[in-house]
């Protein structure tokens, strides 16, 4: 019996040796950055990618019956509330078209350009990654106009940026991971800053011109300046800010995004170059 | 005693079966962690890589399917292509040999081994992105109470799913 263990245990050391050889060297090249390894990833996203989209549309479907029929028992009441609400955002809608009537008299007037977040295409969230990296998966790759560093945004602001892109899928980092930095400025004082991901739920303050006039509550857009975000997007909104550490206080920052419920996204294909010039608020507030 | 080798079909079969559970266990993973944001502490392929591991005994079929579902994983997150294969390559391999030395039968022993396997894992594939990335703004102290949170759900839940197997297994 020992000899049958002994003489087993040899492919059992070879099958590890390849196995580890052919990891080590994946993560080799990627180091190195000699030869390209992302067509493996893109193998495999195209593979595996598709069968989730499959799940993602089924339990999409069952969801959409559910709420369509089932779950619509009772709904008078609601619908009463939300005609109110209707009439209600009708009027803010009014008086928001002649803010904005407003606002673009001034803008000409200043000779500035309308902000354009420029050539966009709207992606399904498919999936969460398996690791433990802050990333999703969406529907949309190459073949629609994707590529890495592609912007990835909602109408309430930034979620990330495409990392890897296969013909139909991509991966996007979550503005929340470790990994991710985005350029700021705080809507208040203008000053520009940088956040980054801290992997948890929310992002830290790594860099700004001067942190003595930050408050809780406090909104971050984007810069621009990163070149990966149009200016001009909400970032997050200050929940918390500490003591110094080091050369800065720390700033927790929520993401205006609740990048756990996220389902449709826009992604920025072609995003005209905003060019970073003085706000009108803060030639204001000069002296 | 005489061994017949196995038939080619039924080997196919067993080997399509292996292919299809480790498919389904990444898909599954990626689907549940994007619905429900507590499952992103369950690390579905490394429960599976240790589950194979103990229930196959078998040292090369553990390094195949560690090697796999960890590939597989990287590849649908943004991890370094290779950071989570290594891992479950030597958690398979480590998992099947330990079969031989310890009670892997026994709750105590599987709660134990998880919980390890995921510390390990944690600490691995952090250090080799650490070293091929960029560096990263993470925290240790958080990273840390993540993979500690990680290691007790992954060995509830494998605890479980082995608990089910042994049920299975007496009933069949």
């Amino acid at each position: 019996m020992s000899r049958i263990v002994a003489a087993s245990k040899k492919p059992t050391w070879i099958a590890l040796g390849i196995a580890l050889a052919l990891q080590t060297g994946l993560i080799s090249l990627q180091a190195r950055r000699r030869i390209d390894t992302s067509f493996v990833r893109v193998w495999i996203l195209d593979s595996l990618a598709p069968m989730e989209k499959l799940v993602d549309r089924s339990t999409y479907s069952l969801g959409y019956v559910w709420k369509g029929y089932v779950a619509l028992i009772g709904i008078h009441d609601e619908n009463e509330r939300l005609s109110h609400q209707v009439d209600e955002l009708q009027m803010q809608l009014q008086r928001n078209r002649e803010d904005l009537v407003e606002l673009q008299r001034l803008r000409a007037m200043l000779s500035l350009s309308s902000s354009d977040t420029g050539k966009t295409v709207v992606a399904r969230v498919i999936g969460r990654d398996p690791a433990r990296s802050q990333t999703v998966t969406i529907d949309k790759g190459t073949t629609h106009g994707l590529r890495p560093d592609s912007a990835v945004i909602t109408p309430a602001g930034i979620v990330g940026r495409v990392i890897h892109s296969s013909n139909f899928f991509s991966i996007v980092q979550l503005i929340v991971d470790s990994q991710s930095a985005v350029g700021v400025l705080l809507q208040s004082t203008r000053r520009q800053g940088i956040v980054r991901g801290t992997g948890g739920r929310e992002l830290d303050l790594d860099y700004i011109d001067d942190d003595n006039d930050l408050k809780a509550g406090d909104t971050f857009l984007s810069s621009g300046l990163d070149r990966i975000y149009p200016k001009g997007l909400p970032v997050g909104v200050i929940t918390s800010v500490g003591p110094r550490r080091g050369l800065l206080k720390t700033v927790q920052v929520r993401p205006s995004v609740d990048l756990g419920r996220l389902e449709e996204v826009i992604c920025i294909i072609e995003h005209t170059e905003n060019i970073d010039v003085a706000d009108p608020a803060q030639g204001a507030s000069s002296p | 005693m005489t061994i017949y080798p196995m038939p080619r079909a039924s080997t196919f079969g067993i080997i399509g079966k292996f292919a299809v559970a480790i498919v389904a266990v990444v898909v599954i993973q990626g689907i549940l962690s994007f619905k429900f944001t507590l499952f992103g502490f369950f690390d579905l392929p490394l429960i599976f890589s240790v589950f194979y591991g103990f229930t196959l005994g078998n040292p090369v079929a553990s390094i195949v399917i560690g090697s796999s579902l960890g590939l597989m994983q990287d590849s649908l997150s943004g991890a370094v292509l290779g950071a989570n294969g290594l891992s479950k390559t030597i958690i398979g391999f480590f998992a099947a040999t330990a079969v031989a030395k310890f009670a892997v039968d026994q709750p105590v022993t599987r709660i134990f081994a998880l919980f390890l396997f995921t510390i390990g894992d944690g600490l691995l594939v952090t250090i080799l992105g650490l070293m091929v990335g960029p560096a990263s703004g993470a925290t240790y102290s958080g990273a840390l109470s993540g993979w500690g949170l990680s290691a007790m759900f992954n060995a509830l839940l494998g605890l479980v799913l082995f608990a089910y197997h042994d049920w299975w297994n007496a009933t069949t």
